[in-house]
């Protein structure tokens, strides 16, 4: 059979030909894939889902609603692309195959999430307002309408926080910019200031971008390139002067330091957006003066963008607050949140929430670290259904109580 | 083109199981049309039973339909044993997944046949126990694709391949029927068939459960990687060491652009200057792993070893061999393509045939890199490619033949581990007589008279004694025979 043209959508991003020839079908991924290990189908599986991109890019196939629904089924949470020894990049290629996967996606779900992604996200006012709308909708308990498997994924934003300030600069020494970010401004406020201190702790004048700016990371997950592009040189705008940039949230610090590689093809910005990537640190690398803030044992949950993306944890910050650290034991399996999956796939989130949750549960630790927005709505709430006391926390409020 | 089995005959699956566990959309099937071989096969249909019974149902409606069944583990296979042809029902033993009990006075385990080899392991070990065999794919591959293909493992060579280590099975025939062969009893009444049904590469039945046997772990292991400056002084080290007496638990060569490929996934320090590198792991009580690792050592400075590096603790020695373990998949590092044999030749003759193969490699223009079981002589020559180029895919094909002819005229065979599926099926006549296939196709054809258990695999169209002829199988796409 020779080999034909390919059936991708020209006029939209596609996974490479040269990524898609890698994957040798070893299989050597399948057993770190969530999603596999749930259902058993080679569909849901990294292997299958990267047959049917070559099935694609080698016309055998066309994007039709299989195809997207094995798209949408994965979680993004690169677990394949760290066992891979291939070095197959998945994380890229999951994303040009959403991309390509848009238009055959219900017109009405494309229009909200469109709107939300490219219409809101890329304007904080936008974003802030929406925060205040869902604290609103809180604290009228209206969010207790929204179907259950909606409710779980809803972000904890308060009233009472949402007027509370939080320091626009603070310490002293070399300029870090810290990122405000979307949902983090939002609904973990409390997280934002302790942020602000242990960079300054760690000796930087730490100094907030745009209140809820956005840095691109949902509109890039979920197939929409230019709004990523367009948040992205809003953000290495006000973020270049900086001796470092700091962000709080896995998926974020894991997408700043893919902007160069975002805007590579643009010539005013690549050399700008891959000097803000060389200086991203993830809050979780950073190394202030350890100080025993009493801390007793801290269960860690690793989140994908961290463990899978970035290969790095916050287990050294935290032992440095004299934290005693637990692991959960289950291979850092993915726990559901991955950006809006748990939204998207209500049924399979639900089981790797359960999943998470029990083996947070089983450590016996009184607080569990999560440093993503995604994953502490996504255990909180499995932990609420499991009914455990267990407290979730990011690192930066563990070590910097207020 | 892609077959498709009739909505009808879909929905009596259906029927069988839930819906979603029948698949038939073309983009999913063609998901189950390979294995980890370069094969793509034409799956019609497939099922993702979770019981016994499930599988029974299944079996017995294919048996009325007269629909071909190829079973599949993980389909990580190297050899196309999980390929369908021309429309075959696949039989997916994903979903089941459990251990049903561990008996730790045996020790023993009772597991169905999609529990992954490594989760067997994890699950025992706070027993002190383990699953022996451990194929480089352990983490990926099923307990029933390794009774399939009788698998290997650097560990087979002390401990003893997949077979040693099959108590019992439950199989359900190409029918329905489910036999029960062995148990936990030292030796079975009647002729023991376990030596037969495992290796059977799903093609006498589906394997439902099997019981295996567990393995204590060793007190003490030690781990050593020794350089050579020529793959002939790492071949007679092999040598040396088994020739003084010491039979260590494993012993694993890889050539110089196998470690180059690996250390740049595994960043394990490797010594990418060597022309060969030797893996060696000695376990058993504290005193027996001094004295096998002051062989190892004195035979290494005999024959030219570099340097001796011991894995200081647990952490490294998992380092080592994650770097033996990935070899296969890191190719990809190379060229996107690798075709990998399996071929065993005797011991003493391991120096010399490597020589060949480095020359099949020059001579026909192809990178060929080594990474192998040395110990027992099991052969994995790894030949990296592009199947995008037919030009170099025909190369690649012709250094094929070349290797295995070379390694079967030095006595050796066709497969040490990876099973002959359709990769090896036409090379059988080079090891067997037209008696020899025609027995095994009799011995068969008493399972599975109709011929429907993953046809046309494992013996060369024609064996089969009687009247009934099996479907040649068009070749798949990306198959060579």
């Amino acid at each position: 059979m020779g080999v034909s043209a390919s059936n991708w959508d020209p006029s939209r991003p596609a996974p490479l030909e040269e990524d898609v020839v890698k994957c040798v079908a070893c299989g050597l991924c399948l057993p770190h894939c969530p999603t596999f290990r749930l259902t058993g189908r080679e569909t849901a599986s990294p292997r299958g889902r990267i047959a049917a991109m070559r099935a694609v890019e080698e016309g055998h196939a066309v994007v039709d609603s299989s195809f997207t629904t094995m798209m949408d089924e994965c979680l993004a949470c690169r677990a394949c692309e760290a066992a891979c020894p291939s070095g197959v990049p998945f994380g890229r290629m999951i994303e040009g195959a959403r991309a390509q996967a848009e238009p055959t996606r219900p017109v009405a779900a494309r229009g909200i999430r469109r709107a939300g992604l490219t219409g809101v996200l890329p304007r904080p006012r936008l974003v802030m307002a929406a925060g205040w709308l869902l604290g609103i909708a809180r604290a009228l308990r209206l969010d207790r309408l929204a179907p259950a498997a909606h409710r779980a994924s809803s972000p904890p934003v308060s009233l009472t926080e949402l007027r509370r300030p939080i320091p626009r600069t603070l310490g002293e020494g070399p300029l870090a910019r810290v990122l405000s970010g979307c949902v983090m401004d939002v609904a973990f406020r409390p997280t934002q200031r302790a942020t602000m201190r242990v960079v300054a702790a760690a000796g930087y004048t730490a100094s907030r971008t745009t209140p809820a700016g956005c840095c691109g990371a949902l509109a890039m997950h979920y197939g929409q390139p230019e709004a990523a592009r367009a948040m992205a040189r809003a953000r290495i705008a006000e973020m270049e002067d900086a001796e470092i940039v700091v962000a709080n949230a896995s998926g974020c610090s894991a997408h700043i330091r893919t902007y160069g590689e975002l805007l590579a093809d643009d010539p005013a910005w690549a050399a700008r957006a891959e000097q803000v990537a060389a200086r991203t640190r993830d809050l979780i690398e950073l190394q202030p003066p350890p100080r025993d803030a009493g801390l007793g044992t801290v269960a860690v949950h690793d989140a994908c963008h961290h463990l899978h993306a970035q290969g790095i944890g916050p287990r050294g910050l935290l032992a440095g607050a004299g934290a005693h650290c637990v692991d959960l034991g289950d291979g850092g399996r993915c726990c559901g949140a991955a950006g809006l999956y748990s939204v998207l796939q209500p049924e399979m989130a639900a089981r790797l929430r359960r999943q998470k949750a029990e083996a947070v549960a089983a450590t016996g630790a009184p607080v569990v670290a999560v440093a993503n927005p995604g994953c502490a709505i996504q255990i909180a709430a499995g932990l609420r259904e499991l009914g455990s006391s267990v407290r979730v926390a990011h690192p930066a409020e563990l070590i910097s109580p207020e | 083109m892609a077959t498709t089995q009739a909505p009808a005959v879909r929905d009596r699956f259906a029927a069988l199981l839930d819906p979603g566990r029948v698949i038939d959309h073309p983009l999913e099937r063609r998901l189950y049309g390979r294995d980890g071989s370069i094969a793509q096969g034409d799956c019609g249909l497939v099922v993702l039973p979770e019981t016994t019974a499930e599988v029974v149902a299944c079996m017995r409606l294919a048996h009325d339909l007269g629909i071909p069944v190829v079973p599949r583990g993980s389909g990580t296979g190297l050899c196309g044993g999980a390929v369908p042809l021309d429309g075959a029902l696949v039989l997916s033993v994903a979903r089941m997944s459990r251990i049903l009990e561990v008996d730790p006075s045996v020790p023993c385990a009772r597991v169905e046949p999609g529990v992954l080899n490594l989760d067997l392991s994890t699950a025992v070990r706070h027993l002190g126990l383990h699953y022996a065999p451990d194929p480089s794919s352990q983490q990926a591959c099923s307990i029933g694709g390794n009774v399939a293909t009788n698998a290997g493992g650097p560990h087979c060579l002390a401990s003893g391949v997949t077979a040693q280590h099959i108590l019992g099975m439950e199989i359900v025939l190409a029918d329905g029927e489910v036999l029960r062969l062995g148990g936990t009893a030292p030796d079975p009444p009647g002729y023991d068939l376990r030596g037969f049904v495992v290796g059977g590469e799903g093609t006498l039945g589906v394997v439902t459960e099997i019981t295996v046997r567990l393995s204590r772990n060793p007190p003490h292991v030690t781990t050593m990687l020794l350089d050579f400056p020529t793959v002939a002084a790492a071949g007679a080290a092999v040598g040396g060491i088994i020739g003084a007496g010491v039979i260590p638990a494993a012993m694993e060569m890889m050539d110089q652009k196998m470690v180059v490929a690996v250390e740049a996934f595994v960043r394990a320090d490797l010594p990418v200057e060597a022309a060969a590198l030797l893996l060696v792991e000695v376990d058993g009580t504290a005193a027996e792993v001094a004295s096998h690792t002051a062989v190892v050592e004195r035979v290494g400075a005999e024959t030219g070893a570099g340097r001796v590096r011991v894995a200081r603790d647990e952490a490294e020695r998992a380092l080592f061999w994650k770097a033996r373990k990935s070899a296969f998949g890191a190719v990809a590092r190379i060229a996107p393509n690798y075709y990998l044999h399996d071929c065993v030749v005797p011991r003493t003759r391991l120096v010399e045939i490597l020589a060949r193969i480095y020359e099949i490699g020059a001579e026909l223009d192809l990178v060929i890199m080594n990474v192998f079981h040395a110990g027992d002589g099991n052969l994995h020559p790894l030949i990296a490619f592009d199947r995008r180029d037919p030009e170099q895919v025909e190369r690649v094909h012709a250094a094929g033949t070349l290797i295995i002819e070379a390694c079967v005229a030095v006595g050796g065979v066709l497969s040490g581990e990876h099973g002959i599926g359709l990769e090896k099926r036409d090379f059988m006549p080079l090891t067997f007589s037209a008696t020899d296939l025609e027995a095994q196709a009799c011995a068969r054809e008493a399972f599975d008279p109709e011929g429907r258990m993953n046809p046309a695999k494992v013996l060369p169209i024609g064996s089969r004694c009687g009247e009934i002829v099996l479907d040649a199988g068009s070749l798949p796409e990306g198959t060579w025979l």
